[in-house]
């Protein structure tokens, strides 16, 4: 309408419109343009001449071009509200208060970065309960920890303190901070954006750190893969995470087909710009796999609330300092790994860095590097104590010992106690859906080291129901990562999280963890899920059933053992079954170690194999 | 009372209640610029004197503000209308005069880009104002940056002359163009919606002003109708949402606009690197004070 008449009394066709559009706008007050200063000198000629220049009102342009006044209203408003854009106003939020516009800073509103669906789905997958998410904010536990926050201020309050202790190298916090920039522009070139997966496979070393912090520098997320996974579990995360590319070593690139990069490849001279936005605390920043692989991924996004409260408030439980050095014998693909960084990080503490876990290598770099505390497996000490490491090497710098990754035999916490006269060994349990459970302190008696993992982190709750484990708390993950089978069997009605591990209390609170009801093996502290072998074998040309349990192992604690029933009385052989694996792809660590070949399977009445029922002859 | 006492009493009265600058436009002029409709006798037929009233800008303060709180923090314009208003009613009870508070608010014919009157136009011709390169904003001399307000009365009124000299463009602006091609109005614009040239002698050769692009970053009237055509997943250059922009539904999302504070009635960015505006020996009122 114009002067209360509608287009149809008015005679506007969309053919008019069209037409004079252009005209009437340009003629308008919308384009001005005045030559000298007539008005002012009340120069007549010049202000005839000019009229049109200077923007002629609807009524003049009626006249001028042969409309109706009414309808270049119509036409004029038209025009102004096809081509005016809303939201422009948001261009004027970053000016004023000392800051003036720079046309070189200014990025289009519609060009500047946002989330791309996979990082909006993971994002998704954060859902909290709201009432404990108030809780945990109310209380503190959830605060405005970043990883990118505490490196910058390490860096910016002792910048020149030792941050990363690497072979012969030592990396200073500022260093640190200034490589992890350059990691992170080198991602941001190759296209990784804010919220998008980075899925590593690297050993303990520094690129891993800088690959590490880069990533979440950019607010993007890490996914770690395990070192021995090969083909059919690479190709099955990757998928699964949407992860945007990997950094590998060289030598595994080809695994990865076009996703791979190596650490160099990336890494950059220049860093990333100050004027990408770094993450804030409720952002994920992990993407970790739990035991099973290409059978039912369990990706379990973790955000820095969660995990950073988690080591914020463990700092002063485990006796932490900024004087600590902290060495993980753990691999940092593995969230026990995650939180020796994550705690000397809290801290201020310097990372000793172990490449790969071998005896030798870990008794010589505690050493000569001296660290602190030592995270670490009970494998791993087991396999010291096998070849008498501990009687050669000086281990009398640590002072703090945390075991974790596998059921812990009493013995072993005595007999690394007496060898590390000065070191509280600890227990710790925990899961990579929550990090730090439940661990023993310093200053706890011998006994409960030895006998249990200890009580809850601060911020966690736990109950025992039907003997399982249950948990709860500003730790613990959100849910599984597109897997609601996977959630909805791991969550109580109430939110509590049941673990699958079977568990006592005692009178002082001290858990101790006393099976699993899960169908993993615990190999060394790597859990998997046998499925997959079972599956690979349950179609080789000799088998016709096949089931992997666990059988106990003095040294790894599980190794995995093959029951299986043949075809027509076929032999086979467990070396013949290995390389049928191995051709197959599946890691080394997942392999059978024992075959025993039985005439039948324990079934269900719906012919699933019971497990439970499969007794390891002795 | 002759008229040059009246004129006198007449800007008494308005600096009396913070007036800075009062001019009277000559009316033949004023019917000769303004365009049919919006003349003086368009609106109060048997207008004699056009008064023009300009009162202080911001505050030096108020140049430090984020531009969000500018438009809220900086505009004194209500003040200069509170004088004219005051005015019209001194004029017929002094005088005896019929006299028009001149309503600075949009002609509800036009759409929400056109003023009844130009009240620019107004201060131009009273010589209380000279355009500048910054899309025309007047500026003047002595008080910079002002907001204007007028009154049409019966009462004849000797006329002034426009200023005789403009303060725009400041001799560092001048010395800026001549480095970069560009005053610092036209390099921190927000939107590069002014452009032009000057001369030799340091003067204005030409003023160009997007006003459509100064106008879509700072006066967001249709935001509402297009948020509720987005709402209800139409586009707004379709038939659809046609009937929520037309111009006279538009004046009534204007008022629901300005009413709801969602836009900028503009950005001040101009204004604020502008060193006639910020700095001209009254326009700032802490040393307005000191002199007075």
């Amino acid at each position: 309408m114009a002067r209360g008449l509608s287009r149809a009394q008015l005679g506007v066709t969309d053919a008019m419109l069209a037409t004079f559009g252009e005209a009437v706008f340009r003629m308008s007050h919308n384009l001005q343009v005045r030559e000298g200063d007539p008005i002012r000198r009340l120069d007549w000629p010049e202000i005839d001449r000019q009229r049109e220049a200077m923007g002629l009102a609807d009524g003049q342009i009626a006249a001028r071009i042969g409309l109706t006044r009414e309808q270049v209203m119509f036409i004029r408003n038209y025009e102004e509200s096809r081509r005016f854009k809303t939201g422009q106003t948001a261009y004027l939020l970053d000016l004023g208060g000392g800051r003036r516009y720079r046309q070189e800073r200014v990025i289009p509103l519609e060009q500047r970065p946002g989330y791309s669906e996979d990082a909006l789905r993971l994002r998704a997958a954060l859902r909290f309960d709201p009432e404990r998410a108030r809780l945990y904010a109310e209380r503190g536990w959830w605060a405005d920890d970043t990883l990118t926050g505490w490196i910058a201020k390490h860096a910016a309050e002792s910048g020149g303190d030792v941050a990363v202790i690497f072979a012969n190298e030592k990396i200073s916090w500022r260093d640190l901070q200034d490589r992890s920039l350059k990691f992170a522009e080198g991602l941001h070139r190759a296209g990784v954006a804010r919220g998008d997966v980075v899925a590593v496979q690297l050993p303990n070393t520094l690129e891993f750190i800088v690959a590490f912090l880069g990533i979440c520098r950019l607010g993007a997320v890490m996914c770690t893969l395990h070192m021995p996974y090969r083909g059919a579990e690479i190709e099955a995360l990757m998928r699964h995470s949407r992860a945007r590319l990997a950094v590998c070593l060289p030598a595994s690139k080809e695994l990865f087909g076009g996703s791979g990069r190596t650490f160099e490849e990336l890494d950059c001279d220049t860093p990333l710009s100050r004027d990408v936005p770094g993450p804030v605390a409720a952002d994920p920043f992990l993407l970790l796999y739990t035991s099973g692989t290409t059978a039912s991924p369990k990706g379990v996004p973790l955000n820095y609330h969660t995990m950073l409260s988690n080591a914020r408030l463990g700092v002063p439980e485990h006796r932490l300092t900024a004087a600590d050095r902290v060495l993980s014998a753990a691999p940092f693909t593995h969230l026990f790994g995650l939180y020796a960084l994550h705690c000397a990080w809290s801290g201020g503490a310097a990372s000793v860095l172990l490449p790969a876990f071998k005896p030798d290598d870990l008794a010589l770099v505690v050493e000569k590097q001296r660290p602190t505390a030592l995270w670490t497996a009970p494998a791993h000490i087991a396999a010291c104590r096998a070849m008498g490491l501990f009687d050669k090497h000086d281990w009398s710098s640590l002072r703090l010992s945390i075991m974790s990754g596998s059921a812990c035999p009493p013995q072993l916490v005595k007999f690394f106690a007496e060898k590390a006269k000065n070191c509280a060994v600890t227990q710790l349990w925990g899961m990579t859906e929550m990090q730090a459970g439940l661990y023993t302190r310093p200053g706890d008696a011998p006994e409960v080291h030895a006998n249990t993992a200890g009580r809850p982190s601060p911020g966690t709750e736990i109950r025992i129901v039907e003997n399982e484990l249950q948990v709860r708390g500003c730790l613990l993950f959100p849910g599984y990562f597109d897997n609601e089978e996977a959630n909805a069997a791991a969550f109580t009605a109430d939110g509590w999280f049941r673990t699958g591990d079977l568990a006592a209390i005692d009178a002082a609170g001290n858990v101790a963890i006393t099976g699993r009801s899960k169908d993993v093996i615990n190999r060394g502290g790597v859990k998997f899920n046998p499925r997959d072998v079972e599956d690979l074998l349950a179609v080789h040309p000799k088998i016709l059933m096949a089931a992997i349990v666990p059988m106990p192992d003095p040294v790894l604690g599980e190794k995995a053992c093959l029951f299986a029933v043949t075809k027509e009385n076929q032999n086979v052989s467990l070396e013949e079954l290995v390389q049928y694996l191995l051709e197959k792809q599946i890691a080394k660590n997942k392999l059978p170690e024992r075959l025993v070949v039985v005439p039948e399977m324990p079934l269900t009445p719906t012919r699933k194999i019971i497990k439970g029922r499969l007794k390891i002859p002795s | 009372m002759d008229a040059q006492a009246a004129k006198r009493q007449i800007a008494e009265y308005c600096r009396k209640r913070g007036a800075l600058a009062v001019g009277v436009a000559e009316l033949a002029a004023c019917e000769r610029i303004a365009p049919p409709g919006h003349r003086p006798s368009d609106l109060f037929a048997r207008v004699k004197s056009v008064i023009s009233i300009g009162v202080g800008g911001q505050t030096q303060g108020a140049w430090q503000l984020p531009a969000k709180a500018m438009a809220y923090s900086g505009s004194t314009e209500t003040r200069a209308y509170g004088i004219a208003y005051g005015l019209a009613f001194h004029l017929e009870q002094a005088f005896g005069a019929p006299s028009v508070y001149v309503p600075p608010d949009l002609d509800p014919e036009g759409g929400p880009r056109v003023p009844l009157q130009s009240l620019k136009l107004h201060a131009e011709l009273a010589g209380i104002g000279a355009r500048s390169l910054a899309g025309d904003i007047l500026l003047h001399p002595e008080f910079g940056f002002m907001y204007y307000a007028s009154v049409f009365t019966e009462l004849e009124l000797p006329a002034d002359a426009p200023l005789a000299e403009n303060p725009c463009p400041a001799p560092s602006c001048v010395a800026m163009y001549r480095q970069i091609g560009k005053t610092p109005c036209m390099k921190f614009c927000p939107a590069q919606c002014l452009s032009g040239e000057i001369d030799a002698q340091g003067s204005q050769k030409l003023m160009r002003y997007d006003m459509a692009a100064c106008a879509e970053f700072t006066q967001e009237y249709e935001a509402v109708p297009k948020i509720l055509a987005e709402a209800v997943q139409d586009e707004v250059r379709t038939r659809g949402a046609e009937g929520l922009l037309d111009p006279d539904r538009k004046m009534l999302w204007y008022k629901v606009s300005a009413g709801s504070g969602a836009w900028f009635a503009q950005c001040f960015e101009c204004m604020r690197v502008c060193p006639i505006a910020t700095q001209a020996p009254q326009a700032d009122p802490i040393l307005r004070n000191k002199k007075t």
